[in-house]
């Protein structure tokens, strides 16, 4: 991950990390679609979020994110939703195993 | 020419990042219009908020490939990330910081440029590593340095030349003898220099001397917390007095850089002493790594 956010903890790409480590690219190349891996988990992650709040709490937990207060957005996840460290591990989870396939369609691809 | 397994997973990933973001501002879109309208880093203009709210405003599938191959990660997320991770460190008002806000703020600024800062160094430390930024002039290197002296191009003569030259010396006095004797290393130390309230550093009265010594040409990270632009600096003057309101002041090639000017719209820098033994960090420009 390049940046810390709330989920990062419970969230782990570096299986992600060492397949693209692996394939014949340019640092920068993989650096590019590390960043790419970490901007699709986070806006699956925050849609998965905002989709369990009201709008009212969306608010609040926005500005928590906005001022990344990671201690607060968990306290206060944990009195508005239910399970939701679970639902978000899925969610990046389902994600993780798009973005392998996705890995492995690109090596078949340049076997061909 | 662009290697197949990069150009496959990044047409892919790119078109699940629109999709991805087209899924989110349609369910959400009101609460992120709120927070757009009322984060201070929209108000403030940076990147770091725009990013958070999902980067709405990094449209990848626009960029021509090779940058969104080699600026994009370098150019927006490390900067913008260094951006953010301040923003949630510093308090709302410009103060002196707190040494828990200090010591986050040393870990943000080591990790982001790879290289260890901290308020504190050797036990020594300034009377705040948090403050409003003025405007300094050029110093005299050697005796006969002039304003008809100072630049080393037309390029330079144009940015640099109205802040004029300080009627005094330095600090510590010229930096080289003569103008036969000025080293580039001189130059740099001229043309980075901040100037800071060495008078008001803790202990400082108690130890003049060795608080003069520790202080002449130390290196320092100078950050403007609002965008990002970062420096390696080095103390070469004393200053500003208290009763400015102001907390340091930096050369006219450090405020340019910095994006930072004096007068009622001044602002805070972050400055924090590095940890550089062997001299190995060269003064001048710094991006995150």
């Amino acid at each position: 991950m390049i940046k810390k956010h709330f989920y990062t903890h419970i969230i782990d790409t570096s299986t992600l990390s060492l397949e693209l480590g692996e394939m014949d690219m340019a640092s920068d190349e993989r650096l590019h679609l590390l960043s790419l891996v970490e901007s699709n988990i986070h806006q699956t992650i925050l849609d998965l979020v905002l989709s369990e709040l009201s709008e009212k709490d969306k608010r609040t937990f926005l500005m928590h994110v906005a001022s990344s207060s990671h201690d607060k957005i968990w306290k206060f996840l944990k009195v508005k939703t239910k399970n939701i460290e679970e639902k978000i591990k899925k969610a990046a989870d389902d994600l993780k195993k798009e973005l392998h396939k996705d890995i492995n369609e690109a090596r078949l691809l340049s076997h061909k | 020419m662009y290697n197949s397994h990069y150009k496959h997973l990044s047409e892919k990933w790119r078109k699940k990042h629109q999709e991805l973001q087209k899924q989110l501002w349609g369910r959400h879109k009101s609460s992120l219009e709120w927070l757009s309208r009322n984060s201070r880093q929209l108000v403030a203009g940076s990147l770091g908020g725009l990013m958070l709210l999902s980067n709405q405003n990094v449209n990848l599938s626009s960029l021509p490939q090779a940058v969104s191959a080699k600026e994009a990660p370098q150019a927006i997320d490390k900067k913008t990330f260094l951006i953010s991770d301040l923003e949630g460190v510093l308090p709302k008002e410009v103060r002196a910081l707190t040494g828990e806000e200090e010591q986050k703020v040393s870990e943000i600024l080591s990790r982001s440029f790879g290289l260890r800062a901290s308020a504190e160094l050797q036990g020594k430390r300034l009377n705040r590593s948090y403050g409003f930024i003025g405007q300094e002039q050029h110093l005299t290197r050697y005796p006969g340095d002039t304003m008809s002296t100072h630049f080393d191009s037309e390029d330079e003569v144009k940015k640099y030349w109205d802040q004029g030259m300080a009627p005094g010396r330095g600090a510590w006095g010229y930096f080289a003898h003569s103008k036969e004797s000025l080293t580039e290393e001189d130059k740099l130390r001229e043309k980075y220099y901040i100037a800071v309230q060495t008078f008001l550093a803790p202990g400082f009265m108690d130890h003049v001397k060795e608080y003069v010594d520790f202080f002449k040409y130390r290196k320092m990270l100078i950050v403007n917390p609002s965008n990002g632009m970062s420096m390696i600096v080095d103390i070469a003057d004393a200053g500003p007095a208290e009763w400015t309101g102001k907390h340091l002041g930096g050369s006219p090639e450090v405020m340019k850089y910095l994006e930072r000017v004096d007068g009622a719209w001044k602002g805070p820098v972050l400055y924090f002493f590095i940890d550089d033994p062997n001299d190995t960090i060269p003064l001048g420009p710094i991006k995150p790594v």
